[in-house]
């Protein structure tokens, strides 16, 4: 098992490697100039040539790369054109944006998706069933920004049910910073003003983000559910008068549970890219936006900077999901 | 079920409650929505961008300023009274400073203000090609003669005018130079630490920055000028429709960026008032007028002027937030040629085209920036509204909509054929239009559409160090009329910036460089 | 598994299949509305007004007799924008689909048939693809290569066809050692031909299946390209596009943004229906 884990992260190493590979090649064939943008149309010359010296970005290629992946092994990440401020600074500032966002959608994914799922396969080809699987489909099939536009425009705008752009109220002031993420910051410092407003703003753009994911999960649960029901153990349970509740739950849940593990850990992953879209439209700050910012303005070392520590989540994710696995289903085991 | 009800409305009831709490500080805090995604840093040393501006302005004193919307008349700041005089080889240029404090308690002197023009030169920032470049000021031009008083010295290849416009730009906020000096690392002026901290005698201090979300301001106790607001929050939102419904509902005060449709509607509520503030820029059409360029022709260019449908628009699309204008130097500063001589005329522009051996049209490309242009107008729309109106006298563009770095990367190259930009002059002066945009040796605007005019880069030269203002407009006046006739440039139009404004909201005043002065705004 | 025999189709066993599709109404109603938006894809100039002809004068007017779908801010019609915008979303998600499988069946097929250091290289270059945050891929190819719609089509491809890579693989893994292409590697037949005779038919139902899913996914991964402006330049009426640039309009012109994204939502439920139908009848462990 222990040697597994450590093959595991060397394989997270090598994703590291290959991103940087991938991103570098990406960034050279990129037309314009990161250096116009960082200066600005009034820029003479002479400037453009000092940032671009001072940048690094006129020395060739290799000698860039090899400069890039010596400082990233010191766990440099490099300064961004853009802010000229440390990468690692800016993702320090963004990410946990993106993680509240992107665990609040998961949460409301699964709340919504698992359970319909579940519902969906106990009353199979029923008025609940054509039901979870209509809203599946058309919550797998709905353009996410076009959620967002309308959502915000309904259920804030219209019925003001629920706070609209941002983490936070204006005129409320976010907690001192322990972990980044607003909710659980204003738990330490005790301040629940802030906690329930910032749980009220995360609502929206969280069930926006997850929506796609619930739609998934759901039709997940129900196949994985429909398939366990129907396998003989589950039949011989029954059979032996093992109450209907207690079958589900007992065995028909647990099995179902690992293929839409596999999912969950997938869902997470492709949460970051919904985050792109979504945070733009609720003024959210997250890494989505950062790097849609840095894309626009050629700041590659930033978008290296968040595409690493996507992957490097992706990886350690599937990683945990596998684990997860070995411990859920005794037939797996890793040597 | 009933149990996850009960925590809902509990939810409910706490966070009315913190509405509750929170109005108590709505009527002494401004909430200024808008588009700040530009702001990288706060140190007025190198900061360039337009929000970096907004707030710099309001932490930071410049020794002289605009008021108002004025742009004409400059007004005490720092320096209570200025002189120029004509020192044979230079110019000398003398302020006396007044008695006052920074932020920290520390006295404001003449020595601060050397140590901020020599660190904005030194820092090499987005602005300091102010000084070093339009001022030709080096590190030892300005000294201090005694506390109070300061002497820079401007070699005679610089206009003094120029020079004390600048001043009240970003980078002529004056620093506290023991405070910064005191956060210096690795020798970087401070600026790491300025980026996101304040030391500086204006009306508000920093309170905290989180990057694209929002900048805290707050009264600055020892400043001179006392703030009628407590707090200023700048909230970032980068979409129209965001910011238009913060406003609706009240969390902000003032919205930035609305769409012109958005901004109609908001004109006719009862609960906003709209305020469109000037600007100095100008919406255009570059053509490059190079050898193997279809624009090459003159009469080709004019065609254009002839088939752009402006007051569509300026009344339709920029719902008349924007000026029709067709000459190079924006209403507002000196020189301003109000003429209009082009209509739509889709047949003079065929027969131009005709002569010009163009008759059956041509199809090139037409690089667009992407976001929006000027008076809120989306540069797609904007875009296929003038593709439209081109097609009609036969030449078929294709847009290309690019990120503004790409754009300008290409254009710098002299490889566009049509783009369409913005430009803004650096101070209120005409040479900031008319010369990048005349003279081809000054690399700028001109050269990037090959256009070599000799006699309208002579003009410009020569305008720029008139005295004599009824010469000067002369030949301004010339120059105009040249660039009409065959200049690489279809001028669109100058935005307005239109403000819509939370009815509450008293004193906001912005001039067209777009400075707004938060300690006079009242709630 | 797929079970079939590997040369002589059973013209039985390929009908019930078909039956099983035919018969379910999810993938019934897949292929109408498909046949709906072939119709109006191929037919838009006919049955549809000018999607790029503006009238400033007509802004934004909501629908009616005279503007079946409403006008946009350019007073154009939404109808003619939304009816021709239809081939260009058919378009993209075909030809993604097309462009992945292509590159993603060969990269799975070599990988799975070779083996060894072949097979290990071409499958740890597939988990970095899947290790990169899809759209951002797409948006800095899209942003490299330059935006248009061509370019979109190679981004969206190059962030789809890792997941076939791996199908192929592991279907070719599971046939490589089956008696029929172990008595065709006895026989001496060269290992191009295996693959491609014997191996490669017989990945094609799950590929089928995948890919029809995939079309949906492209034009939806495409779309929101589009709508933050790495897609489809203007005037195109490509959905996404129209949904970024009426998207101020929400309030005072809901249907201007509204009826792309509506023509998004159902394209892709087409290909998820009709996915989900051929899963159903193809995939012989879901016989109810």
């Amino acid at each position: 098992m222990l040697t597994y884990i450590i093959k595991r992260l060397f394989f997270v190493l090598f994703v590291v490697w290959g991103l940087t590979v991938a991103t570098f090649f990406i960034s050279q064939i990129l037309p314009g100039d990161p250096a116009i943008s960082a200066l600005g149309d009034k820029a003479t010359d002479e400037m453009i040539q000092n940032f671009r010296d001072k940048n690094g970005l006129n020395q060739p290629v290799l000698v860039q790369y090899f400069s890039y992946v010596s400082r990233l092994a010191v766990g440099d990440l490099g300064t961004s054109l853009r802010t000229g401020r440390p990468i690692l600074d800016d993702l320090r500032d963004f990410f946990p944006g993106t993680l509240e966002l992107a665990l609040a959608a998961l949460l409301i994914a699964a709340a919504i998706g698992i359970p319909a799922g579940v519902l969906a396969a106990l009353q199979q080809n029923k008025l609940p069933d054509v039901l979870v699987r209509l809203l599946a489909l058309i919550g797998g099939a709905t353009p996410i920004y076009w959620l967002a536009i309308l959502l915000l425009e309904t259920l804030h705008n219209k019925l003001r049910w629920l706070p609209g752009p941002g983490r936070l109220d204006a005129y409320l002031i976010a907690p001192p910073r322990v972990t980044g993420l607003v909710g659980i910051d204003a738990i330490f410092a005790g301040d629940w003003q802030v906690w329930s407003d910032s749980v009220m703003h995360l609502i929206l753009p969280a069930f926006v983000l997850g929506a796609f994911s619930a739609a998934l999960l759901a039709r997940m649960t129900r196949a994985a559910m429909l398939e366990t029901l129907n396998q003989d153990f589950v039949r011989t349970a029954r059979a032996k008068g093992v109450s209907n509740s207690t079958v589900i739950v007992r065995h028909a849940l647990r099995n179902a549970f690992l293929p839409v593990l596999t999912v969950l850990g997938g869902v997470l992953g492709g949460l970051l890219s919904g985050a792109v879209l979504t945070e733009s439209i609720f003024s959210w700050p997250g890494v989505g936006r950062y790097v849609t910012d840095a894309a626009i303005s050629l700041d590659f070392p930033a978008v290296m900077g968040v595409t690493l520590l996507a992957g490097v989540a992706y990886s350690l994710i599937n990683l945990a999901t596998d684990l997860l696995y070995a411990v859920l289903d005794p037939r797996i085991s890793y040597g | 079920m009933r149990r996850r009800f009960g925590a809902a409305a509990a939810l409910l009831s706490v966070s009315l409650l913190a509405i509750g709490v929170a109005q108590n500080s709505r009527s002494s805090t401004l909430v200024y929505g808008g588009d700040f995604s530009d702001l990288i840093t706060l140190d007025p040393g190198t900061s360039y961008e337009f929000s970096g501006g907004l707030v710099t302005d309001n932490l930071y004193e410049t020794l002289v300023k605009f008021e108002g919307e004025d742009l004409s008349t400059l007004k005490p700041g720092i320096a209570t009274k200025w002189t120029v005089s004509d020192a044979g080889s230079s110019w000398k240029v003398v302020f006396n400073l007044r008695n006052q404090k920074f932020s920290s308690g520390n006295p404001v002197t003449a020595d601060d203000v050397v140590y901020t023009f020599d660190r904005a030169i030194a820092l090499k920032g987005n602005g300091s090609f102010l000084f070093d470049e339009v001022a030709n000021m080096k590190v030892g031009s300005t000294k201090a003669i005694n506390k109070t008083t300061l002497e820079v010295t401007l070699p005679k290849t610089a206009s003094p005018a120029a020079f004390l416009n600048l001043l009240t730009f970003n980078i002529g906020g004056i620093v506290d130079s023991a405070e910064v000096k005191s956060h210096v690392v690795n020798n970087d002026y401070g600026t790491a630490w300025l980026k996101n901290h304040s030391a500086g005698s204006g009306p508000f201090v920093l309170n905290r920055w989180d990057q694209n979300q929002q900048v805290v301001l707050e009264a600055n106790p020892n400043s001179r000028l006392l703030p009628l607001l407590s707090r200023v929050i700048l909230r970032e939102m980068k979409e129209a429709n965001t910011q238009k419904i913060a406003l609706e509902s009240g969390e902000i005060d003032i919205a930035e960026n609305l769409t012109p449709d958005m901004v109609a509607a908001k004109a006719k509520d009862a609960k906003f008032n709209v305020y469109k503030a000037d600007s100095l820029r100008l919406q255009y059409l570059g053509m490059n007028t190079g050898a193997d360029s279809p624009f090459k022709d003159a009469r080709v260019r004019q065609a254009v002027r002839w088939a752009v449908d402006q007051d569509a628009i300026v009344n339709d699309l920029a719902g008349g937030n924007a000026r029709k204008i067709q000459t190079i130097i924006p209403a507002g500063l000196f020189g301003y040629n109000p003429a209009t001589p082009y209509k739509v005329d889709i047949e003079k522009a065929k027969s131009l085209l005709k002569a010009a051996g163009k008759e059956g049209g041509f199809e090139f490309e037409y690089l667009v920036p992407q976001g929006s242009c000027g008076a809120g107008i989306p540069c797609s729309d904007l875009a296929a509204k003038i593709q439209s109106d081109l097609a009609k006298i036969g030449l078929r563009a294709k847009i290309r909509q690019i990120v503004q770095s790409e754009l300008l990367g290409i254009y710098r190259a002299q490889k566009a054929q049509m783009v369409m930009v913005g430009w803004s002059p650096d101070f209120p002066d005409p040479d900031g239009n008319a010369t990048p945009m005349s003279d081809y040796g000054a690399k700028s605007l001109a050269w990037r559409n090959a256009w070599q005019n000799d006699t309208a880069g002579k003009l410009a030269q020569q305008a720029a160090l008139e005295p004599n203002p009824a010469k000067r407009a002369a030949l301004y006046k010339q120059l105009t009329e040249l660039q009409l006739e065959d200049g690489p440039f279809a001028i669109l139009y100058q935005p307005k910036v239109p403000l819509t404004l939370a009815k509450t909201v008293k004193g906001y005043l912005r001039n067209a460089q777009g400075q707004v002065r938060f300690e006079k705004i009242s709630k | 598994m797929v079970e079939a025999a590997p040369r002589v189709p059973d013209k039985r066993q390929m009908s019930k299949p078909a039956r099983r599709f035919w018969r379910n109404p999810a993938s019934l109603i897949g292929v109408v509305l498909l046949a709906i938006l072939l119709f109006i894809a191929l037919l838009a100039p006919l049955i549809s007004p000018d999607p790029i002809a503006q009238d400033l004068s007509q802004r934004l007017k909501p629908p009616s007799s005279q503007h079946l779908l409403g006008t946009d801010q350019l007073g154009r019609e939404v109808w003619g924008r939304v009816a021709h915008g239809a081939i260009i979303s058919l378009q993209v998600g075909v030809f993604v689909t097309l462009l992945s499988v292509l590159v993603g069946v060969s990269v799975g097929l070599f990988a799975g048939t070779l083996g060894g250091a072949w097979d290990n290289a071409l499958m740890r270059v597939t988990d970095i693809f899947f290790a990169f945050p899809s759209l951002i891929l797409a948006m800095a190819i899209a942003a490299a290569l330059g935006p248009n719609l061509t370019n979109t089509i190679i981004a969206v491809a190059a962030v789809s066809w890792p997941s076939y890579a791996r199908l192929v693989r592991a279907q070719v893994l599971a046939l490589r050692d089956r008696e029929f292409v172990e008595a065709a590697r006895a026989l001496g037949t060269p290992q191009v031909s295996i693959a491609l005779r014997h191996l490669l038919p017989n990945t094609l139902t799950p590929v089928l299946i995948q890919s029809s899913f995939d079309v949906g996914q492209a034009i939806l991964t495409a779309a929101g390209l589009s709508f933050i402006g790495f897609g489809a330049q203007p005037p195109t009426p490509e959905w996404g596009a129209m949904v970024s640039e009426t998207r101020n309009f929400i309030s005072e012109a809901p249907w201007a943004s509204s009826a792309p994204a509506i023509a998004i939502a159902i394209s892709v439920l087409a290909f998820n229906l009709i996915g989900d139908g051929l899963r159903d009848a193809l995939d012989p462990r879901n016989t109810k």
